[in-house]
């Protein structure tokens, strides 16, 4: 069995994840102080107009040559579009971002795009336009939900467990999501990441998994310290932890499969989507097993001798079922 | 053991419903999937009216209904967002150009006077247009309608419109001038009657109409959007002083239904809202359909790799979770489709994602059975209290998971909506296939399979040999 001996690594483990979160929290200040956001807010949000067009290569005479994004700048220039970001993908797919455009502009700029590279093809176009307050709107509600949830699970957590297991479980909980926040703020201050909606349901998911380690360890902490009684905390959760680490390891893989799948195979829309989850699930794992573990055996050592943790207690069934008493583990 | 065979059979007939389900109803495809435009409009308020009340908004809704009806799309749909926005999908639209200017004006409510000499032309063309009308219906109900075969029929009926159009004088009073318009029951008779009531300047003009047209077997000209949609005549008794007082009604063969649509109609045109297109999404057909095959490709392959690792990992369990998998996916998407969830490319990530979550409670079970039967117990005591024990830490997960998807899906919009429906089913059906179906193919197979049980080592590899049973 795998001994990773987390309590008498703890400091370790707390430095790398004060270092992370302190990294996570400047990214999020200098990237409030460029964009006004801790993240980068992408169209969703702040509103605005984002086009993609390609060039239809199945007229003749079209495509003999791939198009610049510094040939698209002029027209944009032209219409009084300064202020836009052009990428080309595949040479002929023109994508731009610019600030919320009316339809008759919208239609003008496309049309100026069609005389200058060739007949568009609609059945590949894409447009995104969001006007400003519905970005608000949109912005308020993913930040209403993200809220609601917070307590929402906080309060389940204070139900199901005693108050000082809910309470690091929450901070756990923080912990990941801050710093997939902070690790994105990077991405958009250095490769541009936009934070569409999309990404705060990546937050909102990875709240509601990370508690998922964490409660499967919690679980074994409060069995192994019924069995174990005598016992330190910090042996019982040492225990504990080298008791589920098979599981969370396994828990984690099987999900990040399909995730890593999604990124690799999803397309644009839900690349980044998939990356926060992944992010977020890989810190999940970590924070159960490094963090929400040792800052609860921390907690309890200095504070009071084992308690079960569960606020009731949980009937086994297996008891009856099986022998009545347990073999001793370990 | 019964217990278990039970619970295989209901699983079974659960199986064969889905698939018959999944064959019966298809699950629609949401706009990012199969192409098309996805409108959000603002009614916006004016100096006068600040608010906008839901019958405002119900009165826009139906104006825009009218227009896009214009537009000849197949199955648009359109529907209230919030107190004051519409929302309005329009599948297949790839440039939204047309949609986006026929939406977004205000709409145009005129009376106008018919031209002399025009009675016999414009009778025949009323009846050409109520037979095109009701062939676009009937297009539009079928099941696979041609869009082509609509937009011409959509086009002969454009035509029929701007002929009858011509058979009127330019527009005497306008939609500004019609203070309100509603629907009563015929005085004394059977039947329904629609009322209209004109501001003051409204009402001379509406008198002077009148009086030229009474008696003349002439019609008075309700066009909205340019569209004729009322032509009634005018008594004799009129002649002299016209339907002076800004009031009048209009009497026909209507039913409340239809006397209540037109009255909405006119109020609609008399609607003094402009209103904004604010949101333009629109996804080309061919876009859509990449999406539609980036994302079989990548749930097939994360469910293949999930597949293989619980295979690999977990031997015969995981090949019997596998199982239970397939059945989980199977039953899901039977759900989707009951529940009439609209796949969206978020939805489908929500669904993928849901694969992984249901895969982990047979990994809290299997790895729990592992630890029991290296504490030495016997193969079935272990799968059991296997499935006990792990219980507590598969609702708990999963509780917070739904907790997030309820808010999410509460205060969500379109598009996250959808991932949280997507994913909170799918936790759902987890929970009854992990609990059911893994639980009882295990249980079986240790049980019925003989041989079986004398090799705990298909279960979890290197049990000291002594412990075996």
């Amino acid at each position: 069995m795998i001994k990773l001996h987390v309590i008498q690594r703890r400091k370790t483990w707390w430095i790398v994840s004060a270092i992370a979160l302190i990294a996570s929290i400047i990214a999020m200040i200098v990237s409030f102080s460029q964009f006004g956001s801790p993240v980068r807010p992408g169209l969703d949000f702040v509103g605005g107009t984002r086009l993609q067009v390609s060039v239809d290569c199945s007229v003749s005479g079209q495509c003999e040559e791939p198009i610049n994004a510094g040939d698209v700048t002029p027209i944009l220039e032209a219409q009084g579009l300064e202020n836009s970001s052009v990428q080309i993908i595949d040479d002929y797919t023109i994508t731009i971002r610019t600030k919320e455009l009316r339809p008759n502009q919208r239609v003008e700029l496309q049309e100026a795009i069609a005389s200058e590279f060739g007949q568009i093809d609609t059945s590949t176009l894409q447009i995104d336009t969001v006007g400003p307050t519905v970005g608000q709107e949109l912005f308020v509600a993913g930040l209403l939900a993200l809220i609601v949830s917070f307590f929402g699970i906080v309060f389940y957590l204070s139900v199901r467990f005693k108050l000082d297991y809910a309470i690091f479980a929450i901070a756990a909980l923080f912990h990941d999501a801050l710093i997939t926040a902070g690790l994105f703020a990077i991405l958009g201050l250095t490769l541009g990441f936009e934070a569409d909606s999309l990404f705060l349901v990546a937050l909102l998911t990875i709240i509601g998994f990370s508690v998922n380690d964490t409660v499967v360890i919690y679980d074994r902490i409060r069995e192994t310290a019924s069995i174990e009684t005598g016992e330190s905390i910090n042996q019982v959760v040492n225990d504990a932890v080298d008791q589920t680490i098979g599981r969370s390891i396994n828990t984690s893989i099987t999900t990040l499969l399909p995730l890593v799948a999604i990124f690799l195979f999803g397309g644009d829309t839900l690349k980044y989507f998939a990356l926060a989850l992944i992010v977020g699930f890989i810190l999940g794992a970590y924070s159960s097993i490094f963090v929400a573990s040792t800052l609860l055996a921390w907690w309890r050592s200095r504070t009071e001798t084992l308690k079960p943790a569960m606020a009731t207690e949980a009937p086994s069934d297996a008891d009856n079922l099986a022998e009545s008493t347990y073999p001793d583990e370990g | 053991m019964q217990k278990q065979r039970s619970i295989i059979a209901l699983i079974l007939v659960l199986v064969v419903l889905a698939v018959v389900v999944l064959f019966q109803i298809r699950i629609p495809l949401g706009l990012d999937l199969r192409g098309g435009t996805q409108l959000t409009i603002e009614v916006q308020p004016t100096e006068e009216v600040r608010n906008i009340t839901p019958e405002n908004l119900s009165d826009t809704k139906r104006v825009l209904m009218n227009r896009i009806d214009g537009l000849g799309v197949s199955e648009p749909t359109i529907q209230t967002a919030g107190t004051d926005k519409i929302l309005v999908q329009l599948p297949g639209v790839s440039d939204p150009q047309q949609a986006e200017r026929v939406l977004g004006g205000t709409a145009q409510l005129e009376f106008r006077q018919q031209k002399q000499g025009t009675e016999n032309e414009f009778r025949s063309r009323i009846e050409e247009r109520e037979l095109t009308r009701l062939a676009v219906e009937e297009l539009r109900q079928e099941e696979n309608s041609d869009p082509e075969a609509i937009a011409q029929l959509q086009a002969q009926l454009d035509r029929v419109n701007n002929a009858i159009g011509e058979f009127f004088a330019p527009p005497e009073i306008s939609g500004k001038n019609l203070t309100t318009a509603g629907f009563q029951p015929n005085q004394g008779g059977s039947g329904w009657a629609v009322t209209v009531a004109f501001d003051s300047e409204g009402g001379s003009q509406f008198a002077s109409l009148t009086k030229d047209l009474a008696g003349t077997g002439r019609s008075i000209g309700i066009f909205l959007d340019d569209v004729l949609i009322s032509y009634p005549i005018v008594n004799a008794e009129y002649a002299a002083t016209g339907i002076a007082g800004g009031r009048a009604t209009i009497s026909g063969n209507f039913t409340s239904e239809s006397a209540n649509d037109l009255a909405v109609q006119l109020r609609g045109g008399a609607l003094p809202f402009p209103v904004a297109v604010v949101e333009n999404r629109t996804v080309g057909a061919t876009l859509g359909r990449d999406s539609i095959n980036r994302s079989i490709i990548a749930g097939a392959s994360g469910l293949a790799l999930v597949f293989v690792f619980m295979g690999v990992y977990y031997r015969l369990p995981g090949l019997l979770a596998d199982m239970a998998l397939a059945i989980y996916t199977l039953l899901t998407l039977a759900a989707y489709a009951l529940i009439g969830v609209t796949l969206t490319l978020p939805g489908i990530a929500g669904f993928i994602l849901s694969i992984g979550m249901a895969v982990d409670a047979n990994v809290l079970i299997f790895e729990r059975t592992r630890e029991e039967l290296r504490s030495g117990k016997t193969l079935y005591r272990s799968v059991e209290s296997g499935f006990y024990r792990a219980f507590s830490s598969i609702l708990d997960s999963n509780v917070t998971t739904l907790i997030a998807c309820g808010a999410l899906f509460f205060l969500g919009s379109g598009l996250v909506k959808g991932f949280a429906l997507t994913l909170a089913i799918g936790v759902a059906v987890s929970m009854f296939t992990a609990l059911t179906c893994s639980r009882s193919l295990l249980l079986l197979t240790v049980l019925g399979v003989p041989g079986v049980r004398q090799k705990p080592e298909l279960f979890c590899p290197n049990i000291p040999q002594s412990v075996k049973s």
